[in-house]
């Protein structure tokens, strides 16, 4: 599904991410974590063809990203705010990213229905502009959007770092319901370690820009990790 | 305290992205400023003059007296429209062991650092010096100075109160509009009252007892006083802020848009940017202004067919050129979404041209009562809506394509460099120029109808080829998307 090949980016002379080689199959659930600065959504910002690496190439589906649209076909991303039109209303933002997916009203409409839970009665018909909703709210505005793409490829940067507790919970047995049963490959990046070590079964730890652990998830995992970025624990 | 206040607030205004960045504008604003202040200052010197030629029967003084009080009420109206509130930077200051007088000391302090304020000084001062000190002496001019500031201080702070309490309720500012709007016309129209005679009244009055000049000083303290009370007793952020307390707002569709498909989605989403969002909306506005172009045009006849192209064009085109020049900056804020999502570049660029053209026609059809003035009027404006849908459309995306900077909505547009860059200067060169690189030649050589059938014609080649300009423009931003994307991510 996703094919990294010598990717590297540089900014002012300090390299940010340098991934040699990285390969994630259809139907994994892979989770990024690192600290602050490790180049988590500078890669992300690589595979959407958002910015361009200095060496290297991102493929998905085979298809190199950089200066091809197939991709967008079956992949959708939520990374920050950014991704969102703030002066519609959600609805309206759900219609648009519907329609280009050849999705009629009332089939968003229904998808919309499905999602009360997840909601929580804080999106639609609120009578609010995207850009007046909390971050968390824009943030579960985004990842609908997502779903609502019904992908075969699903990356999401921070998704649990603004919702609410019970919001989170939702979300996680979202994705696991994706990935297990509709084998959707999901490319989540966290800085919560519980959560992602519950939702994904491969976790990618990057340093630096440079993926120092690529382990498939056990019951060790956490407290792996833990033992990571616990500095002065051990 | 106040003196850290300070230095914050000149790195503020060193270090904003908006100042910072290109030093060209700085140099070009600064000469644009300074001549607008030298502008005033000569009106200042010459005021004399111009009231001697304006009221020739009057005395000078007395006309000199009449006009302070009209042009503060026009100031107060000026100031309620574009001056800003000095609020949301001590946002970061309030949790912190600051104490909230001299917060409030600070806010009410900088308030009066505002170009407004030194207008009045500019423009009257000359006229005191000149004339008054010279017939009444030092002690009357020095009262007239001490009034002139005194008010220039009170109408500073009352805009500001003003413009507080109607950021809780939005009525407050179209009544406060509306009333001094009917007094102005209840003189100039109805003539019910004088301004002049008021206004006369008083510094009538100052000349032979120079100590009424503490009136004026009183209320601007006064209103200073009250300015602090207000603040001190309301200072939190969603009362300072310039956010209004929001009202329900409703989903909307343009049908007549739908049945383009995706590119009709796109325009519409882009209607609802322009009229949604604070700064876009002003540059419709101001789009609608230049409405009355024609009327200062046609109305003299100083100027002939060759001025007619250029209004002709401003006034169908305006959207166009004080719309498109920001492109695709406007949606700086959500690109990196557009870029990701499912949207072909040739359907964003069809969206735009669509939106030029809808909006074009609009303006097109509201010129159409210039018939009056001749119907060749009409022809022109015709011709130059053909040339600006077709020429200019391709022109202004063209030069889209090569803006990198990040624009806020949600900021006015008046007095907002925010998003300007050398581009639009350039760009302003080809949209004068290319009409008449066409015209000219054919119009001074006699055949002005030949230049116009060309102008039309151009127009029409570029409207039918729009699909191969397309292609262009989309090779064009594939070169260039990363630093675009980049520039619209730079806050």
């Amino acid at each position: 599904m996703i094919e990294i090949k010598d990717l590297k980016k540089v900014y002012a002379g300090v390299t940010v991410v340098n991934v040699p080689h990285l390969e994630i199959r259809k139907g994994e659930s892979v989770g990024l974590v690192g600290n602050n600065g490790a180049g988590k959504t500078t890669l992300f910002r690589m595979m959407l063809d958002l910015i361009r690496p200095e060496t290297g190439e991102v493929l998905l589906n085979g298809e190199v990203v950089a200066g091809h649209e197939n991709w967008k076909n079956y992949t959708a991303s939520y990374l920050d705010e950014g991704f969102l039109i703030d002066y519609l209303t959600p609805e309206e933002y759900f219609y648009f990213i519907g329609g280009l997916h050849q999705q009629s009203r009332a089939h968003v409409d229904d998808f919309l229905s499905g999602m009360g839970d997840f909601f929580n009665g804080e999106i639609l018909k609120k009578g609010k502009y995207i850009r007046d909703l909390s971050k968390g709210n824009q943030c579960k505005v985004g990842v609908v959007s997502c779903l609502l793409q019904s992908p075969e490829l699903l990356m999401l940067d921070e998704p649990f770092a603004n919702i609410d507790p019970s919001t989170q919970f939702r979300l996680k047995s979202i994705l696991k319901d994706l990935n297990k049963n509709k084998g959707v490959t999901n490319l989540i990046s966290s800085h919560d370690l519980n959560h992602i070590t519950d939702v994904c079964d491969r976790i990618l730890l990057m340093e630096k820009g440079v993926i120092i652990k690529d382990i498939a998830t056990s019951s060790s995992t956490l407290s792996e990790l833990e033992a990571y970025f616990g500095v002065e624990q051990g | 305290m106040i003196s850290t206040f300070l230095s914050h607030e000149l790195k503020a205004f060193w270090r904003s992205k908006n100042t910072g960045k290109s030093i060209v504008i700085r140099v070009v604003m600064g000469i644009f400023i300074f001549y607008l202040l030298l502008n005033v200052l000569v009106l200042g010197f010459f005021l004399d003059k111009i009231l001697d030629k304006t009221f020739p029967r009057e005395d000078l003084v007395v006309a000199f007296c009449g006009i302070i009080l009209i042009y503060y009420l026009s100031d107060l109206l000026m100031r309620l429209q574009l001056q800003d509130l000095p609020t949301l930077r001590v946002q970061p200051y309030l949790q912190l062991p600051v104490k909230r007088n001299s917060l409030v000391k600070y806010l009410a302090f900088t308030a009066l650092l505002s170009v407004f304020n030194l207008w009045p000084f500019i423009l009257f001062v000359p006229f005191v010096l000149k004339i008054v000190a010279t017939d009444s002496g030092g002690l009357t001019a020095l009262a007239f100075i001490v009034s002139i500031a005194g008010l220039t201080v009170f109408n500073n702070y009352l805009a500001l109160y003003i413009k507080r309490k109607s950021n809780l309720n939005g009525w407050i500012f179209l009544i406060v509009s509306g009333v001094i709007i009917l007094v102005g016309v209840s003189d100039f129209y109805w003539h019910l009252i004088s301004i002049r005679k008021i206004s006369y009244l008083f510094f009538g009055h100052l000349i032979n007892q120079p100590l009424f000049a503490l009136v004026p000083v009183l209320l601007g303290v006064l209103m200073y006083y009250l300015n602090f009370l207000y603040l001190k007793q309301n200072l939190y952020l969603e009362e300072l802020g310039s956010r209004k307390a929001s009202s329900y707002k409703s989903s909307t569709e343009y049908p007549l848009l739908n049945r383009f498909g995706s590119v009709g989605d796109l325009a519409g989403n882009e209607i609802k940017l322009i009229l949604r969002n604070k700064r876009s909306r002003s540059a419709l506005i101001m789009g609608l202004f230049f409405m009355f172009y024609g009327l200062i045009f046609y109305t003299n006849h100083l100027y002939g067919e060759g001025w007619r192209i250029f209004v002709g064009m401003f006034m169908t085109g305006i959207f166009i050129i004080n719309y498109g020049q920001f492109m695709f900056s406007w949606q700086a804020s959500h690109f990196d979404g557009l870029l990701v999502s499912k949207v072909s570049f040739s359907d964003f660029l069809k969206a735009k041209y669509l939106l030029f053209t809808v909006v074009s026609t609009g303006f097109f059809l509201l010129t159409t009562p210039y018939v009056y003035f001749g119907w060749q009027i009409l022809l022109i404006h015709f011709i130059m809506y053909v040339w600006n849908i077709g020429v200019n459309t391709t022109l202004v995306l063209f030069f889209a394509n090569r803006n990198y900077k990040r624009i806020d909505l949600s900021k006015g547009a008046a007095f907002n460099w925010e998003g300007v860059s050398g581009n639009q200067w350039i760009l302003s060169i080809p949209l004068l120029l290319a009409p008449y690189v066409i015209y000219a030649p054919f119009a001074l050589l006699g055949h002005a109808g030949i230049g116009l059938a060309l102008l039309a014609i151009t127009g029409i080649v570029f409207i039918f080829t729009r699909g191969f300009w397309i292609k262009q423009l989309e090779a064009d931003f594939y070169t260039k998307r990363y630093k675009i994307a980049e520039g619209f991510r730079n806050k």
